[in-house]
């Protein structure tokens, strides 16, 4: 309950201070270069890799990047620089 | 993210890691402080990628704690390259030995040309370059350099007038312009012998024409020796008048020589540097010792070294520092007078032709003031006074 209701007030605060919601809400923060380059900021993790699916574990939920010919250029804790080709981003909700 | 360029300089390991969880493996290297990169699925229970050199004992821990295995199946960059150098190290040591010998061949003489000369004097100018060291397949750096061979060889070969050096990559270019010998003028148009100088007739040889002095007469300047015109009253021939009219001249010649005077002269004593000179960097490679001369003059060779056909900014110079000394000289009176007799004789052969005699000498004057010699000297000189005058033939139809 309490997780909720500060969740709640951040989202509030966000909206009403004009603050960038990715730092106030821990959201993730995609950037991609047309189809070759996804950059993701403030993920918590891998959970799967091959070359074909990447999957992200996120504060709420996951990230699944699916497409072809996948490499990892960097790697760090909280950022992730994937190449290849990016067919589709999908946020899976539990 | 950080430049990949420094990693390499590093140096980098590709690792393989195969079995279970491999995702699991790669937070926990994430999370630890290990960079990787390019992180590449193979099949579905192997992952390759690379770190630092530095990061691989790290990852050592984490690699026990999971289920995975993990192998190193490349090296690259800074230290490895190196390595892989040194076990290929022939191949470096070849790269550099042709180097050197494209130097050492670049700094050799390869070629001689001599222009201008006959074959006689090429032939000698040849012999005598190839004791000054000249010859094929020498070093140019054992070589004096080009202004002092050009003086040298005029020098030593009587026959030429001139010679021009180059050093045009390794061939030395010589232009040689002979001395060319003046045929013995022969008097063809009609003269007549006059004195040159007032003299007293010595002996007189007279070839052609007719003499008009006899032995023991006094001469004026311009007056006539022999003559031209031979014959009777009547019918004058002129000819070429030839011959040899030996005068007695007079000469004075004035000297000056202090009884005490100072030198400087080089001791004999020398040091010797060597300098490999890069730039305006100069790197000493023999001769560290201070000379320690009060007074010294240093003379410098240099040496610029090339490859093919560029001149390298490096150069090999030779220094050679003598020592020089003040000398004083004294002289007692006797001693003087006598070097200022032969200072006088010195002189006066500058002024009279070579083929002059002195036959007598007389101090007129002779005073020692201030420390100085003062002299004055009569020489008596036998010459040949005669000169050649053309007769005009104006007045003859």
């Amino acid at each position: 309950m309490a997780k909720k209701w500060s969740q709640l007030i951040r989202n509030w605060m966000t909206q009403k201070m004009d603050l960038p919601p990715d730092v106030m809400m821990d959201l993730p923060r995609i950037t991609m270069i047309g189809q070759i380059h996804i950059y993701i900021e403030n993920h918590r993790g891998l959970l799967a890799f091959s070359d074909k699916e990447l999957r992200l574990l996120l504060k709420q939920g996951q990230l699944l990047v699916k497409g072809k010919a996948f490499v990892i250029k960097t790697i760090l804790p909280e950022e992730i620089l994937l190449e290849g080709k990016i067919d589709q981003v999908i946020y899976i909700n539990e | 993210m950080k430049n990949q360029w420094i990693n390499l300089f590093a140096g980098t390991l590709r690792v393989k890691v195969t079995g279970k969880g491999i995702e699991r493996f790669l937070n926990q290297l994430t999370r630890s402080g290990i960079l990787i990169w390019n992180v590449k699925r193979h099949g579905t229970e192997a992952v390759t990628f690379q770190i630092n050199v530095q990061d691989a004992k790290k990852l050592r821990v984490p690699a026990r704690s999971s289920q995975c295995k993990i192998r190193f199946i490349e090296r690259a960059g800074g230290p490895f390259f190196l390595r892989r150098i040194w076990t290929n190290s022939g191949f470096l040591v070849g790269a550099a030995a042709f180097l050197i010998i494209l130097m050492f061949l670049s700094n050799m003489v390869w070629g001689i040309e001599i222009r201008g000369a006959s074959p006689a004097i090429e032939h000698q100018i040849r012999k005598e370059l190839a004791d000054m060291g000249v010859k094929h397949g020498s070093l140019q750096f054992t070589i004096k350099n080009v202004d002092l061979l050009q003086r040298d060889l005029t020098d030593k070969v009587k026959e030429i007038t001139w010679v021009g050096v180059e050093l045009r990559g390794t061939t030395y270019h010589f232009q040689v312009v002979e001395k060319e010998e003046p045929e013995k003028q022969q008097a063809y148009t009609p003269q007549h012998l006059v004195a040159a100088k007032k003299a007293t007739i010595v002996k007189m040889f007279v070839e052609e024409g007719e003499s008009m002095v006899q032995l023991n007469d006094v001469v004026q300047p311009g007056q006539l020796l022999v003559s031209g015109l031979i014959g009777k009253e009547e019918e004058k021939k002129p000819v070429p008048a030839r011959g040899e009219i030996l005068g007695e001249t007079w000469y004075k010649s004035l000297v000056e020589l202090p009884l005490q005077s100072t030198f400087q002269v080089f001791s004999g004593n020398e040091a010797r540097k060597y300098q490999l000179q890069l730039g305006k960097l100069s790197i000493p490679v023999w001769g560290f010792k201070k000379h320690g001369y009060n007074e010294f003059e240093s003379e410098e060779s240099m040496h610029q070294i090339k490859f093919l056909k560029w001149k390298l900014p490096i150069a090999f110079v030779a220094k050679t520092i003598r020592e020089r000394e003040e000398v004083t000289r004294t002289y007692t009176k006797a001693e003087a007078i006598k070097s200022a007799r032969e200072l006088a004789r010195k002189d006066i052969k500058k002024i009279i032709p070579e083929d002059a005699k002195i036959k007598g000498e007389e101090i007129l004057h002779q005073s020692i003031k201030n420390g100085k010699v003062r002299m004055s000297i009569h020489f008596q000189i036998i010459e040949d006074i005669a000169k050649g005058q053309p007769i005009i033939q104006g007045d003859e139809e």
